[in-house]
């Protein structure tokens, strides 16, 4: 294990309620060469140790006592717009992985991820790039597709350009990045950007929608 | 529970019994008014003054009685239709036998009413009854006189009737509303609980592996567990959203597909309705090709579904990582009369009126469904 070779540890702070879990993920993630800056059980352990500790990747699970992941998500990326988020969950509930997307978070993993695909998958995440399971990017999909079926009037509906509905579906269907880019004849980076442009607008999409509700419920003014 | 004793049902009657109140109030001025405008009728004016003493007196009375529903007991109702039966058959002693209008009039409604409401469509039946036979006591009776009773006697059952439907609906709305909420908090816990132990199966999985030997004999079990958990879970959140029981939820239906070998289900997030037939079949179709993946490429190999909604048409795709399938063997197994599973795959589509495609090279082999939303729901 080259450990402790690289220049700038990735500052990570994991937020599990399940003791065992936490622990497991620690020792990995710190046994890899990574920086654990904090560790917390709940919600509201997450968001008042986040400041401080200023993480450059956070790994959350959904599941955890209030504020839920969703919310910690959303709460954390609006305090630091560069921070990344990987969602790990156990049961990875459609709407919850989905709602996680939409707040901010740019990867997800499912529980049973071996350890290696966890450290890929942080590391990733810590450079920008997207961490897409085949099930996120089916969801993902469906969502576009979802909103282009029912649009908001005047909301500037965020559409897939082709090339990234026709990534989005290979990742759904479980090619890998090289296998993509081999495929459509593309370089690695330009794939891993369209996918990144994805996250992007339906996270947009999201925003826009927000701050629409505020405004139509005069949430802007104090 | 009974729709007799069910607080709903109380609460129903409760409230028909207050409306009653307001009912009988009305009825009595009208009784009264109209006793006053004919007070020349009365034959005996102090006995035709005291029932119209009596009515205010017992509205007074019963507005209060009724109005707890714990004072609504048998004798208070028996009371109150003999007081309106006396009532009746008051009327020739103070107006002589040759009357043309009974004392009471429409007075004895409330009576009436409160034995539909309390007694329903029996209590209604027996008080209309009753009190028509009472005012067909009279010596000439005309068409008018023959209607009202009539009315009396159809009226009873039909409001007794309409109460026991109202108490029913409200009873059952009562259970149906408690069962839904019993559901969400059972659907609350069993989240946390699948979660806790989804959360373990994990980690045995991912510790038993590190560790080797038995234990990660051990963690494969866990691994599996945890697939076949999950695929449920996934299955099962879907369930309460489909209202139709002919259509079905095409994306709980392929969830189900990824326990047990490494299957992974991509689907949209929402519920995708189809009939029932097309959304079975094409579960059936994605099997048969996962079947196939395994035959071909290895009992472990991976294998991806990605299912796809358009507001006229559903996408399916089935792909392996496996060496694909050489070119010209389809054919050839086509020539020698063996159509194999290909093509009964590709017949199987072409039944629900979609389209099958068969891609096939170095990133493995891959079906590609499109077939028609025939009744988008």
């Amino acid at each position: 294990m080259s450990e402790s070779e690289q220049p700038a540890r990735i500052r990570v702070m994991v937020v599990d309620d399940h003791p065992l879990w936490r622990d497991a993920v620690e020792h990995d993630l710190a046994q890899a060469g990574l920086d654990v800056v904090a560790v917390a059980a709940t919600g509201r352990e997450a968001l008042a140790r986040f400041p401080a500790a200023r993480p450059e990747v956070v790994v959350l699970d959904l599941q955890i006592p209030a504020p839920d992941g969703v919310e910690v998500t959303a709460e954390i990326v609006r305090q630091d717009p560069s921070v990344r988020v990987l969602i790990l969950s156990a049961s990875g509930e459609h709407a919850d992985v989905l709602a996680a997307v939409k707040a901010g978070a740019t990867g997800y993993l499912v529980k049973s991820a071996s350890r290696e695909e966890l450290l890929t998958a942080v590391r990733r995440v810590a450079q920008g790039d997207p961490v897409f399971t085949p099930g996120l990017a089916g969801l993902v999909l469906g969502e576009f597709q979802r909103m282009s079926d029912e649009p908001t009037p005047g909301s500037g509906v965020q559409t897939l350009t082709e090339r990234e509905t026709e990534v989005l579906k290979m990742v759904a269907k479980g090619l890998s990045y090289r296998q993509i880019a081999e495929r459509l004849v593309l370089s690695h980076r330009t794939v891993q950007n369209h996918v990144q442009n994805t996250l992007g607008k339906l996270q947009m999409h999201n925003r826009v929608e927000l701050t629409r509700y505020a405004i139509e419920h005069g949430l802007d003014e104090d | 529970m009974s729709s007799w004793t069910s607080p709903a049902s109380i609460a129903i009657k409760d409230r028909l019994f207050r409306a009653l109140a307001v009912l009988r109030w009305v009825v009595l001025l009208n009784a009264v008014v109209l006793n006053v405008i004919r007070a020349d009728e009365f034959e005996r004016p102090a006995l035709g003054a005291t029932c119209v003493v009596v009515m205010i007196g017992w509205t007074v009375f019963t507005t209060w009685a009724y109005d707890d529903r714990r004072r609504r007991t048998s004798p208070l109702l028996v009371a109150d239709l003999a007081i309106a039966l006396a009532m009746l058959l008051a009327t020739p002693a103070v107006k002589g036998t040759d009357y043309t209008s009974s004392v009471p009039g429409f007075w004895v409604m409330g009576a009436l009413f409160a034995w539909a409401i309390h007694y329903r469509l029996v209590g209604g039946l027996v008080a209309g009854l009753l009190l028509a036979a009472a005012d067909l006591q009279r010596q000439h009776v005309d068409a008018s006189d023959y209607g009202n009773a009539f009315l009396l006697v159809i009226g009873g059952p039909i409001v007794g009737y309409m109460c026991d439907s109202l108490q029913r609906m409200a009873t059952e709305r009562d259970v149906a509303e408690r069962e839904a909420a019993m559901a969400a908090e059972r659907a609350r816990l069993a989240r946390a609980v699948h979660d806790g132990v989804l959360q373990v199966l994990a980690l045995v999985q991912r510790r038993g592996h590190e560790l080797g030997g038995e234990a990660a004999e051990l963690g494969r079990l866990a691994g599996e567990q945890e697939r076949e958990l999950r695929g449920l879970i996934h299955a099962q959140e879907a369930v309460t959203v489909v209202g139709h029981a002919e259509s079905v939820d095409l994306v709980a239906e392929l969830a189900r597909l990824e326990h047990g070998q490494n299957v992974t289900v991509a689907t949209p997030g929402s519920p995708v309705e189809l009939p029932a037939a097309t959304a079975r079949e094409l579960v059936a179709v994605a099997r048969a090709c996962l079947d196939n993946v395994r035959v071909h490429v290895g009992d472990d190999a991976p294998a991806w579904v990605l299912l796809q909604a358009f507001p006229d048409r559903v996408e399916l795709s089935v792909r392996d990582d496996g060496p694909g399938i050489s070119a010209g063997r389809l054919e050839e197994a086509a020539r020698q009369g063996r159509l194999g599973v290909a093509e009964s795959i590709r017949g199987r589509i072409a039944d629900l009126g979609g389209t099958a495609e068969l891609a096939t090279g170095s990133f493995g082999t891959e079906w590609e469904f499109v077939v028609p939303r025939t009744s988008p729901i």
